[in-house]
């Protein structure tokens, strides 16, 4: 399963560029990050169907809007579907037939919308945005850290796996194969090591460039009159939604 | 309620460490997110051809302490949300308290206190309390999600989350067998760490500095440990009665709207057995614990007795 | 001007074992010199030590004048640029661009925008500005670690295995930039070949300092050689060959122009001998008709 995330998150990466060109991805971060949460907050209290059928087009028209390509959301969602429908199937069981739709149709708006933001917006900029929103430089820096070293340690593993397969481990077969669990706590214990190992040289690379506990992007974009529209049509629809909620159900 | 939870717990966890974080512990935190996110992707097996995979909070709070672990989780779990479209995003605040306080709360505390009681120092009673500490953590990040979910099935009528029937013993018994893996997994990769490099541990290890009196206990491992496990019931507690008193009235509400013929037997089976399964859990390691930090200070005190009337 | 200097220089790790010992230097201002030896000598050890990320040491450490202390590093590293035996530890912002600005930023440094173009133009990686480190080759990887570390503008560079890992032409790249550059370097690497490209004077150092003197004296020394088990240049070992063979070779060549300085003396010689063998052969026919 995060094997499927790493690889999607690969091909993001690839995407990264892509991103950058259309005219979502040039939108200012925090606009954003600001409209698309709003969404889905908004998405995730409704409980009326027809307004979460409503949510649901909504963000099926922000993504087609977008100009993503559509393949990469189709695939990132399918990578997220079981868990949609293994809490829609549940609610289905016990709740019956309509709720477990709106369940589905619900979880679906909120993860499109995000989707939306993660694939169309370059990783780092994302961080650069939330730190510019004021959530902590310690989270912010750790999170572009964390993100900058993980495809290279991925690849780390990727490689210690073909190592194990080559002297020919196939994954053990249950939880009293001794042999297998040895193997695999010795990768995962190598991999710490070595990740600890590139901590410290990592430290030292900042410490000679003069950093101290915050890290903040260089280029920094501007809000200009089209991310601020985005933003406001954005909440301007989850207000109303959220409206039409409550005016349903006083 | 989760997310609330969540939030307000890391906010405290960051202005705590802002003080107090070592510079050269940033990039540390960074990359062993980045470890143990990777080390997610290994799989091991259970049984009858399925796998599992590591969660590996413990073991982060193991290595860097119960603090860095909170916030480096919390790094694992939002790049995995965001950049690779989880479905967790949508209970994001749930799964966050759950594998990123929660979790790693509990398995340092489980493992600092058991060390505490097998005697510091001895290897194979330090795999141990690895071991039980990682089984904890899985098994007690599992009772707040199944919790939760059952809690938020009741709250909201059936709209959110999955009915206790079903999430008690699946999540329960499910995140048992695989505590098991988790704990083999993490005893094996303490045992590695430690043995190729043990400087790895020192600043885990390293205990606080000598204070005078009460502050001395109060500053102690094992009382922190204790803390934080009682911590980890204080953010359950809530859940349990919400669970057991309005969340019944939730559940009773939404079987009879959807018409479930049964619906007393459904009812009536669940709460009996988790209103007293839970009950008892909760009262039980609550016990536990409060006996334990009670014998533990007292031990504490005594030998420091002890030491004095020796350096005499 | 001394730039560096070291005195009875030792450093032990935590476990016990020493890594240098009574490690006596200097680096004059526009000096290059390599710090050659085997695996586990010390060389990178050295290079941190002198950055202030090994204390505490014996001995003692001043850069520019200014004694190494725990209080004075932050201020010595200033003057200093290390590059990293991997240049992924050292690139850590998304863009090179990013990265490249990222030390003078910090720094609080004037003309940023300069100090960036300046930096990615002396390595030749201007039309890589926006790119991401990540998905560079490993030889522009090390480009863009030192266009970052030039934007900073340090007295001393410290030089890290600049030449491992790459391919032979991007090693080759490299050296030619290395010795175009117009810096005082310290460069440690087990590359004698390349270090002998671009560097005036060597230390070799096996825990201690084994020898010191131009890289044609390290080389001549098969002993020294031998210990630290140094592998002699492609070139200086073409031309012992040559020197066995009957074609005495005055100067052991170390690098390409020396080498090229030798070949045309050898010529001219062989020439010359040619000639006046030719001469007086042409003279005996003469006599014999």
């Amino acid at each position: 399963m995060i094997v499927l995330h790493v690889r999607t998150g690969q091909a993001a990466g690839h995407l990264d560029e892509h991103a950058r060109s259309v005219w979502f991805g040039k939108l200012d971060a925090r606009a954003k990050i600001l409209g698309i949460f709003a969404f889905v907050i908004a998405a995730a209290l409704l409980t009326d169907p027809v307004l979460v059928m409503c949510a649901l087009a909504c963000a099926l028209v922000t993504a087609l809007l977008s100009r993503l390509p559509p393949r990469h959301l189709a695939k990132a969602y399918l990578a997220a579907l079981p868990f949609l429908a293994f809490a829609s199937f549940s609610v289905f069981l016990f709740a019956g037939f309509e709720r477990g739709i709106s369940m589905l149709a619900r979880t679906s708006a909120c993860v499109i919308a995000l989707l939306v933001l993660a694939t169309g917006t370059d990783t780092f900029e994302l961080f650069s945005g939330l730190r510019r929103l004021r959530v902590p430089g310690i989270l912010t820096t750790l999170l572009m850290l964390t993100h900058r070293y993980l495809l290279l340690l991925s690849e780390e593993l990727d490689r210690m796996r073909t190592a194990r397969r080559a002297r020919g481990f196939s994954g053990g077969r249950s939880l009293l194969d001794v042999q297998a669990f040895r193997v695999l706590s010795n990768t995962a214990g190598m991999l710490l090591v070595r990740s600890s190992g590139r901590a410290d040289r990592i430290f030292e690379a900042l410490k000679m460039r003069g950093f101290s506990k915050d890290m903040r992007p260089w280029r920094e974009t501007r809000i200009a009159a089209l991310d601020a529209a985005f933003m406001l049509a954005l909440v301007a629809i989850a207000a109303s939604l959220l409206l039409l909620q409550m005016e349903v159900f006083p | 309620m989760g997310i609330a939870e969540f939030v307000i717990v890391l906010g405290a966890v960051l202005l705590l460490t802002r003080k107090s974080l070592n510079e050269k512990d940033l990039p540390r935190v960074a990359i062993l997110s980045a470890g143990i996110f990777v080390a997610q992707m290994v799989n091991f097996p259970i049984g009858g051809g399925t796998t599992g995979h590591l969660i590996g909070a413990a073991l982060f709070a193991i290595l860097v302490g119960p603090m860095l672990a909170m916030i480096g989780m919390t790094v694992v779990l939002i790049i995995q949300a965001l950049m690779f479209g989880d479905g967790g995003i949508t209970a994001f605040g749930l799964n966050a308290l759950n594998m990123a306080i929660i979790a790693p709360l509990a398995g340092w505390g489980v493992y600092s206190l058991m060390d505490e009681i097998l005697g510091k120092g001895l290897k194979s009673a330090r795999i141990i309390s690895v071991g039980i500490a990682a089984w904890a953590s899985v098994f007690l990040a599992a009772c707040a999600a199944a919790a939760e979910l059952a809690v938020s099935y009741a709250i909201s009528g059936g709209d959110f989350g999955i009915a206790a029937t079903v999430s008690i013993p699946a999540m329960l018994g499910y995140h048992a067998v695989i505590g098991v893996g988790e704990a083999i997994i993490t005893c094996g990769v303490v045992a590695y760490v430690w043995h190729v490099s043990p400087e790895f541990f020192i600043r885990a290890m390293r205990s606080s500095e000598p204070a005078p009196g009460w502050m001395h206990v109060a500053r102690s491992i094992p009382v922190k440990a204790a803390f934080a496990i009682l911590f980890v019931f204080a953010l359950l507690v809530p859940l349990y009665f919400l669970y057991s008193s309005e969340g019944a009235d939730g559940l009773e509400r939404t079987i009879s709207e959807a018409g479930v013929e049964e619906g007393e037997q459904v009812l009536a089976a669940p709460f009996s057995y988790g209103e007293t399964y839970f009950g008892m859990f909760f009262a039980g390691l609550l016990g536990f614990v409060a006996v334990a930090m009670l014998a533990l200070s007292v031990l504490r005190i005594f030998r420091r007795e002890q030491t004095k009337s020796r350096g005499r | 001007m001394r730039v560096l200097e070291t005195t009875k220089l030792s450093f032990a790790y935590d476990d016990g074992t020493t890594a240098l010992r009574d490690l006596t230097m200097t680096l004059d201002d526009g000096e290059k010199v390599a710090i050659l030896g085997p695996n586990g000598a010390g060389k990178s050890t050295l290079l941190h030590l002198l950055s202030g990320f090994r204390m505490p040491f014996d001995g003692t450490v001043a850069v520019c004048g200014r004694k190494l202390e725990q209080q004075s590093a932050d201020d010595i590293r200033r003057d200093l640029g290390l590059l990293f035996q991997d240049p992924d530890d050292q690139l850590f912002m998304p863009t090179v661009e990013e990265d490249v600005a990222f030390g003078p930023r910090t720094l609080k440094l004037d003309d940023i925008e300069g100090r960036v173009l300046r930096g990615l133009r002396s390595t030749g990686i201007e039309h890589l500005a926006k790119r991401r480190p990540h998905r560079l080759s490993h030889g522009m990887k090390k480009r863009a670690a030192i266009a970052g570390i030039l934007a900073m503008d340090p007295r001393v560079l410290l030089l890290d295995e600049p030449t491992s890992g790459l391919d032979p032409k991007s090693r080759s790249e490299l050296v030619r930039l290395l010795k175009s550059m117009d810096r005082t370097m310290l460069i440690a690497t087990h590359d004698l070949e390349a270090a002998a490209e671009i560097v005036d004077r060597a230390i070799v150092l096996n825990v201690g300092v084994v020898k010191e003197g131009t890289i044609r004296d390290i080389v001549t020394d098969s002993k020294v050689m031998e210990e630290v088990g140094l592998e002699l240049p492609a070139i200086s070992r073409l031309f012992k060959e040559l020197d066995s063979m009957g074609y005495p070779v005055e100067a052991l060549p170390v690098s390409m122009d020396q080498a090229v300085a030798e070949l045309t003396k050898v010529i001219d010689r062989v020439g010359r001998q040619a000639r006046s063998r030719g001469v007086t052969k042409t003279a005996g026919q003469k006599k014999k008709t």
